[in-house]
């Protein structure tokens, strides 16, 4: 097919008058050309990226098939208008690769990348008739940018997601409930411990004992460096829920100064049960497993 | 009898519909007919006679649930008479707008003159037309359910909360305090039903009238299904269901009765809020209220301060011989 | 109760007996269950007592001091109460209201308050003046 010489037949015959339809014809006749020539435009632009030193995480194979979707999707947003699939795609493509440690910057750069290959293509074809050059390039410029924006916003949605994902996980972990033997949970308190932080403790201890079916629990303190009355409070109210649920809870790694703070917020240290290490709290623990779970709260029967 | 008639069809939710303008926006089809210098009167007559039918057509639809209560046929004496008290109501309430209120509805819903022009000849924004119109059309069902009334004891306090109600401006009915004063007016308790149902957003709020234990359970449970569509954590839906079952007792135990209102915020962040009223004999020391054993009423100063312990935000507000208000907050953790 | 059989139900299993409550209870309801249960335990003589609230969705203060109630009722006839079946996010809103089951033993499901129950309580008769005598 000969566009080229269609396309400048065209402008040559066009006045004034036919402009408004000639508008509407611009972007399907970009389409088709970044259509036709996208083996070539492709090629150049995996070029570009290489020489940019983007995406080196990726394996020349993965880039193939990577910049063949990407350079599809993208001439598919210039022909309908429509960025829903190209949105789709990113976020995909995004979940594939930020694992990997793909940066923000090198997506955006990859798009602009594209955008600027596309355009030069388009330079090249229209140079002849700078009129409708700028023409072409005033249709081109908002949908390109439209889909560089698309995309970041994407990318950039898609890594906040995940890194709220591993927020998420880190906290599970920084409080973990950890089954020993058989009915017995440990659970030690690593780290500063905030209002919400204790509360879902609080949440995980008490869905741990039913899981486990746990009839003692012993919550290590040793780590947790600072404990106010709040907090205090909190670790006070996760005893006396783990006994609601039938667990016993022995408290180990008491500083004084904690000891202090207990004993300001009105609690009865002789009803909690503390003893001083971890070790000595887990031998207290199979002692009350052994002994069987006959005492609770210190009141003998 | 007909007022207990009345009463059951103004209660009736299908009426919440804006009747008055729904008649006269139904009479722009005879105006052409219409000379004029009558126009006014012709509107007041016609709408009277369309609010008559309307009661009609809707009987029509309840006919089967109606005849269990009243087995009278349709055109039995009292129905003339309703219709007499109804026509009578409406160009009672119709008459209560100022001449300036009236003059402007009248020629926006019946003449069809457009808020626009309207605006030019009265020399102010077509906006402000359109909000004068509101308050026109609110005014007008207010007058036209008390004009069903006539023996209704209105006080200073009625007109500004059914105003308040009819035109569903919330802040308005915080400012005049309208569910306190629903819980201790029967006239406006009763007349605000049909207003109430107008328009009002029934998904984000849920109110529990409380008299008796049972009400207690349906509190609660109404209160976590409510906060459940924001998604708080389980636990949080236990503890809010429990602060309610708290307060909610309360005004069994110690009042004549009163309300629980949930509600679901979305400023200044996501969370479910929770408003109970009573018409008690108030808590005269509420700083000791809020004290773990406080034993005046028995009771009550468990769920005071429990209720507290498990919401993030709390007031009460009391007043010795009145009641008491207690609205508290629990926000949705957000990440 | 004359609400119907479905609120709760009351079984006897050897000298105890089993109180299972199936649906959430208003405060007239569970005063109902209080009776109920105290005077089956009197008609029966049981000797341990297991009351599963693991279909309550809230346990508030009338809830818990009820509980705590029949517990001490129950001792004053001499029978040992164990509370199962406490959900964690229900015990997590009960010690956060401030409430507790006081001395009552809690355990996690029917099957560890039998268990309880079958270390605890001294089954043969002989026994039972013994026990009830040392707790009043
Ligand atoms: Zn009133």
């Amino acid at each position: 097919m000969d566009e080229d010489s269609r396309i400048d037949s065209q402008t040559e015959a066009d006045g004034v008058t036919n402009e408004h339809h000639r508008e509407d014809e611009l972007l399907p006749q970009l389409v088709a050309h970044l259509r036709e020539h996208r083996s070539k435009l492709r090629e150049e632009w995996a070029h570009r990226i290489q020489d940019a030193h983007l995406l080196h995480a990726m394996t020349p194979q993965e880039m193939a098939v990577e910049t063949k979707s990407v350079y599809d999707n993208y001439v598919e947003v210039l022909e309908t208008g429509s960025v829903e699939a190209l949105q789709d795609y990113a976020r995909d493509l995004s979940e594939r690769i930020i694992p990997r440690g793909v940066e923000t910057q090198e997506v955006v750069g990859i798009v602009l990348l594209l955008r600027d290959v596309l355009a030069r293509s388009l330079f090249e074809k229209y140079q002849r008739d700078f009129a409708l050059l700028n023409r072409v390039l005033d249709a081109y410029e908002p949908a390109a940018n439209r889909i560089a924006n698309t995309v970041a916003v994407s990318f950039v949605d898609e890594r906040e997601r995940v890194i709220r994902q591993q927020q998420d996980a880190i906290r599970e972990l920084s409080t973990p409930v950890l089954p020993v033997r058989e009915r017995l949970l440990v659970l030690p308190i690593i780290g500063v411990l905030d209002s919400e932080r204790a509360r879902q403790l609080t949440e995980q201890l008490l869905a741990g004992i039913r899981t486990h079916r746990a009839k003692v629990v012993v919550m290590d303190i040793t780590g947790a460096p600072d404990v106010d009355q709040t907090v205090a409070n909190h670790l006070v109210q996760t005893v006396d829920a783990s006994r609601l649920m039938g667990a016993s809870v022995i408290i180990t790694g008491l500083s004084p100064k904690i000891a202090q703070t207990l004993v300001t917020i009105g609690v009865d240290l002789s009803k909690m049960n503390t003893i001083g290490d971890l070790q000595g709290g887990l031998e207290e623990a199979e002692r009350l497993l052994g002994y069987t779970v006959s005492r609770q709260d210190g009141s003998a029967r | 009898m007909v007022q207990r008639f009345v009463h059951s069809r103004v209660a009736n939710e299908a009426v919440a519909d804006d009747i008055v303008q729904e008649t006269l926006v139904r009479m722009l089809v005879a105006v052409e007919r219409v000379e004029p210098g009558i126009l006014e009167p012709y509107a007041i007559v016609t709408a009277r006679n369309l609010v008559a039918s309307m009661w009609r057509e809707q009987e029509r639809h309840r006919r089967n649930q109606h005849r269990i209560v009243d087995l009278r046929g349709p055109d039995s004496p009292d129905e003339s008479l309703l219709e007499q008290e109804d026509r009578g109501a409406v160009a009672e309430a119709l008459g209560r707008l100022s001449e300036r209120d009236r003059r402007t509805l009248v020629a926006h819903e019946v003449s069809g003159q457009d808020t626009q022009s309207l605006a030019e000849e009265l020399g102010v924004t077509a906006g402000a037309v359109a909000a004068q119109l509101n308050r026109s059309r609110a005014r007008l069902r207010v007058e036209y359910l008390l004009a069903l009334e006539p023996g209704g004891s209105v006080t200073d306090r009625c007109r500004p909360v059914l105003f308040a109600m009819s035109s569903g401006d919330r802040r308005r009915q915080r400012e005049v305090d309208a569910a306190r004063h629903l819980l201790e007016c029967a006239l406006c308790e009763k007349l605000s039903q049909p207003l109430l149902a107008r328009g009002q957003r029934s998904d984000d709020q849920v109110r529990i009238r409380i008299h008796a234990d049972a009400d207690i359970v349906l509190a609660r449970q109404s209160a976590r299904e409510v906060a459940a569509r924001l998604e708080f954590p389980r636990t949080d839906l236990t503890v809010i269901a429990t602060a309610v079952s708290e307060i909610a007792r309360n005004i069994v135990r110690f009042t004549e009765g009163g309300e629980v209102v949930v509600e679901l915020l979305e400023e200044p962040r996501r969370g479910v809020r929770i408003v109970a009223r009573d018409t008690g004999p108030g808590i005269p020391d509420v700083e000791a209220a809020l004290v773990d054993g406080y034993s005046t009423y028995h009771g009550l100063g468990l769920g005071l301060p429990g209720a507290r312990r498990l919401m993030d935000e709390f007031a009460v507000v009391s007043e010795v011989g009145r009641g008491t208000t207690v609205t508290m907050t629990k926000w949705r953790q957000e990440g | 109760m004359d609400t119907g059989p479905a609120l709760v139900s009351i079984l006897r299993q050897g000298s105890y007996l089993i109180a299972s409550i199936h649906t959430a209870l208003d405060d007239s309801q569970m005063i109902r269950f209080q009776e109920d249960l105290i005077e089956q335990i009197g008609q029966r003589r049981s000797r341990g007592v297991i009351i599963d609230v693991a279909a309550l969705d809230v346990l508030d203060s009338f809830g818990s001091k009820t509980l705590r109630n029949i517990g001490e009722m129950a001792r004053l006839r001499g029978a040992t109460t164990v509370i199962v079946g406490i959900q964690p996010d229900v015990a997590f809103a009960m010690v956060s209201l401030g409430m507790g089951t006081g001395s009552l033993y809690t355990a996690l499901d029917l099957e560890e308050g039998l268990e309880y129950l079958d270390r605890n309580v001294r089954k043969d008769p002989g026994a039972v003046g013994t026990t009830s005598s040392s707790l009043s």
